[in-house]
């Protein structure tokens, strides 16, 4: 009964996520016609946009991955329906408030809401508390559902077999951790010191709001948190994904399961270590922040990508070269997906380099460099997931139609539309601007072309989504 | 250098991407079932080796160029106080009193000197960035209420800089900005 | 030395109430940063007559603006610079001297020199005991405005330590009085020690995640920086509990 309800669970996050997503691109193309200057819209307006587009982009990825990371274990261990469908309903509950707060309260800090500006209320007095409780309840939700599925795995291994201690010196271990497993716990953990972060910097921000300004916080101490928790979480949820390909990749291609290695648990350990201090390059252009945390952000950024790149990257080069593979949308989104997270990952060591930083922070190289691999990486895994999950488990089954087109639609869109973001980041254009002033001469260009081929992806998102769509709704219509 | 950072990027993405299609293709015109490893996790020892080695000489000649570092031992030939507020900058040779803050009208600053920013916020969190004449950024810090950040700089061009906010701090953030001459 | 702990006790709760009470206008603060100070002619207790500049170029200066009939102030300002530059020990290797030096222009060498014996400071190298006949240019120049009230024969004026370097610019200046952290930061900055960065007053700092310390010239963590590090700490102490937990539990 409990793993019926979690594939049922997961088709309704699949759902949820496609229909957020969907909505959240159209916002993003409004925001680029109105920095080209195609559409005018109040500041105010743009800004509140650009939040629920952060946020929402943030909040749905990361639940797309842990709902696939929480299907794929019930391989493994039995997880909690009960925690899954808890943390699905506080989501909804979550995600209605931050819609509210932002499109009827007008609510725009950003979704960093860097402190203090959710405080200078320019917007409905509630918004600023309704925003900050929508984020209470999405972190409570997520808090049980990660400890759910840690107790899941704790129960059947150990400390040193899930994090694969075993595998370091032995060849051939006794007890085998699968990567999947390895890389979950790793991410999970990730996911759980960033979610208390955000209760440490809620807390500490109700403590201001309610005690009306007794309390005071300091600027530098909430700046670190709000990238512990925003860096953490954004950085984690790719993790997730690479839990999930790790697992399907060689099973979608016909090829035998990956099996860890001492190096490959040597680097994602170490990966679980540097992920949680790279967040300090958010602050290279603080200069209050101590020299040397900035260098360790700098070398944590670098090593942080090392294991975990480096040795998923060659590992999939290296299983697909000169190997008859059965290449399905799946696995091809896959592979698009880990090119496409590389490439967004050199873009993001240029930026966390400090001497760069200082020319090319908050320019728009830095969306260029995340969209890089949540757009053409993150995005592209978990699609990969759920189209192989609406197909294995539908009864509707049949060929899949116009692969091609999809995928030529989605490189074509998706190259475009970053290629706008690099080439106006060189050019100084800062993020985050409603409009540009007149002497960003190309800055207008650029976001309308941006904006065209975003369109470009948002058609064959849409065409993807449509028959994932189809199938997770009669699983979910359908009882069986 | 941004541009210069930017063909970098460019030719890694291209590099990355050939090797990616060359796999693909080549994985497509393989027939043989049996090719292929058993298990693609292993022996990867040496292209880790190869990339630490890289990131490790990148971050040992970046570093040394980290703004916290440049001109410390010089001593600034013109110092201007900065405080950024919702949504303006005020620049002034004289220290700025945050209850009143009041600016000069123009700020002139020498060539190929020293100038020293102390770069403050009223209110939120700022950003504080300098344009070139020719709209590239040269230099840049934040502004966090309750700390100063020194920004140090020698301007070898001579013109009319742009001060742009790279922080998001509100409704009229894009419009924020104030400029200085360089003689 | 009893007596003598007592008083710099009570004189560093006094200045933590101080800061409480009556924190500075963070701007005011700032003003003449990076400006000249007035090279007036100076007449010190030993004999000497020396320009301020002159006396700068031999060790950069941190100036204390006294009177010596002040009946407020000025004595908690010297015994507490007094007490800050003894035990901040790695702050000797740094160069300084302290010049104190009169605003009131009824006081002569003579009373200088008193005063200085009243600190148990007559014999200190590095403390020169001052007077000049220039005074108001002097303290304009560093935006010192005492005003003399007639009823108590008393002027109303501020704590203010100018620190100024070798070549005679103002580099930082400290108003109220001041813990040693601040003074190490002085002290640093009249040896033109670059610190891109430091906090203004004013602000609650229960939470921030630095403080300066005047020993290594380095921000330390603060309290703040707990914080920052508890989620990690929490992290894994949760996975232990949740594994020992389970582990009974199956047992």
């Amino acid at each position: 009964m409990e793993a019926k309800g979690i594939k049922k669970n997961t088709a309704i996050w699949i759902i949820a996520v496609l229909v957020l997503f969907v909505l959240s691109i159209i916002l993003g193309i409004i925001m680029r016609l109105n920095q080209g200057g195609a559409v005018h819209l109040d500041p105010g307006t743009f800004y509140a946009d650009m939040t629920i587009h952060g946020i929402t982009m943030i909040g749905i990825w990361f639940v797309a991955g842990m709902a696939g990371v929480n299907f794929i274990m019930e391989r493994y261990v039995k997880t909690s329906y009960r925690a899954n469908t808890f943390a699905l309903v506080m989501t909804v509950i979550g995600v209605v408030m931050l819609w509210v707060s932002t499109l009827i309260g007008d609510f725009h800090a950003g979704w960093t809401f860097l402190y203090p500006l959710p405080f200078k209320i320019a917007w409905s007095a509630w918004a600023t508390p309704m925003f900050l409780w929508a984020l209470a309840v999405l972190g409570v939700g997520w808090l049980v559902w990660v400890l759910s599925l840690m107790t899941a795995l704790l129960k059947k291994y150990s400390i040193s077999q899930v994090f694969a201690w075993q595998h370091f010196r032995n060849k051939n271990p006794e007890v085998e951790t699968p990567p999947f497993i390895l890389i979950s716990m790793i991410s999970l953990l990730g996911v759980l010191a960033c979610l208390i972060a955000a209760v440490v910097l809620l807390v500490l921000l109700f403590a201001e709001y309610y005690s009306h300004g007794a309390f005071v916080n300091d600027a530098l101490l909430i700046k670190n948190l709000t990238y512990f928790f925003g860096h953490t979480i954004a950085n984690e949820m790719l993790y997730l994904g690479l839990a999930i390909i790790y697992e399907l990749f060689p099973e979608i291609s016909g090829r035998p399961k990956w099996k860890t290695t001492w190096y490959v648990a040597i680097a994602w350990n170490l990966t679980l270590f540097f992920v949680l201090l790279a967040f300090f390059h958010h602050l290279y252009m603080d200069f209050v922040q101590p020299e040397g945390l900035q260098i360790v952000g700098q070398l944590a950024s670098y090593l942080a990508s090392l294991p975990s790149a480096g040795v998923t990257v060659f590992s999939v080069i290296v299983a697909v070269y000169r190997t008859k593979i059965k290449w399905s949308l799946s696995n091809l989104l896959f592979f698009i997906g880990i090119a496409g997270w590389v490439i967004g990952g050199v873009g993001a060591v240029i930026d966390a380099t400090i001497s760069n930083n200082f020319l090319l922070h908050n320019t728009l190289w830095v969306p260029a460099h995340f969209h890089s691999y949540n757009a053409m990486g993150n995005v592209l895994f978990s699609l990969g997931f759920f189209h192989w999950f609406s197909v294995e488990y539908s009864k509707r089954k049949g060929p899949e139609r116009l692969s091609s087109l999809k995928l030529s639609f989605l490189l074509l869109g998706g190259i475009g539309f970053l290629a706008a973001f690099y080439v106006a980041g060189a050019e100084s254009v800062p993020r985050r601007y409603s409009s540009y002033p007149v002497e960003f001469t190309s800055a207008k260009l650029l976001a309308t072309l941006g904006a065209v081929f975003a369109t470009v992806y948002l058609i064959a998102i849409f065409l993807f989504v449509s028959s994932i769509f189809k199938r997770c709704i009669n699983m979910v219509l359908h009882r069986s | 250098m941004q541009y210069a950072l930017l063909l970098l990027f460019l030719v890694l993405a291209a590099v990355i991407a050939l090797v990616f299609i060359i796999v693909y293709l080549s994985s497509k015109k393989s027939d043989d079932e049996l090719k292929g490893m058993a298990n693609p996790l292993q022996k990867r020892f040496w292209f880790l080796l190869i990339l630490f080695v890289c990131l490790g000489i990148f971050a040992l000649i970046t570093i040394p160029r980290s703004p916290y570092y440049l001109f410390a031992k010089e001593q600034p030939a013109k110092v201007v106080h900065v405080a950024a507020g919702q949504f303006f900058f005020t620049m002034s040779y004289k220290a700025i009193n945050p209850d009143k803050p009041e600016g000069e009208m123009t700020i002139e600053l020498p060539a190929n000197q020293l100038v020293e920013f102390r770069v403050t916020s009223l209110d939120v969190n700022h950003g504080f960035a300098i344009y070139s004449p020719s709209k590239q950024i040269v230099a840049q810090t934040q502004a966090m209420p309750g700390y100063v950040n020194l920004l140090r700089w020698k301007f070898e061009e001579p013109g009319t800089y742009t001060v742009h906010c790279l922080e998001y701090c509100g409704m009229a953030h894009q419009v924020m900005q104030t400029t200085f001459t360089v003689k | 030395m009893h007596k003598y702990g007592l008083t710099s006790f009570l004189i560093f709760v006094c200045s933590f109430l101080v800061d409480a009470v009556a924190q500075p206008a963070a701007g005011w603060q700032e003003t003449n940063i990076n400006e000249v100070i007035y090279n007036a002619p100076l007449q010190i207790i030993s004999g000497d007559h020396v320009s301020m500049h002159q006396l700068a170029a031999q060790n950069p200066l941190v100036v204390a603006f006294v009177f010596t009939r002040c009946s407020g102030i000025c004595a908690p300002l010297i015994i507490q610079l007094k007490e800050s530059l003894q035990f901040a020990p790695n702050i000797g290797n740094k160069k300084y001297n302290v010049l104190v030096i009169s605003f009131d222009p009824r006081d002569s060498v003579k009373d200088m020199e008193n005063m200085a014996t009243r600190f148990n400071l007559q014999h200190e190298g590095n403390w020169k005991f001052a007077v000049t006949d220039s005074i108001s240019r002097l303290i304009s120049s560093v935006n010192f405005n005492p005003v003399w009230y007639e009823q108590t024969l008393q002027f109303d004026h501020d704590a203010l330590l100018v620190g100024v370097n070798s070549q005679g610019f103002v580099t930082k200046k400290l108003l109220g009085l001041r813990n040693s952290k601040d003074i190490g930061l002085l002290i640093n900055s009249i040896n033109n020690v670059f610190s891109p960065t430091y906090r203004l007053p004013g602000q609650s700092n229960l939470f921030s995640c630095y403080n300066y310390n005047p020993k290594t010239g380095k921000n330390t963590p603060g309290l703040g920086m707990l914080f920052i590090a508890l989620p990690a700490i929490l992290s894994f102490s949760i996975l232990i509990i949740i594994r020992l937990v389970s582990k009974s539990k199956s047992a």
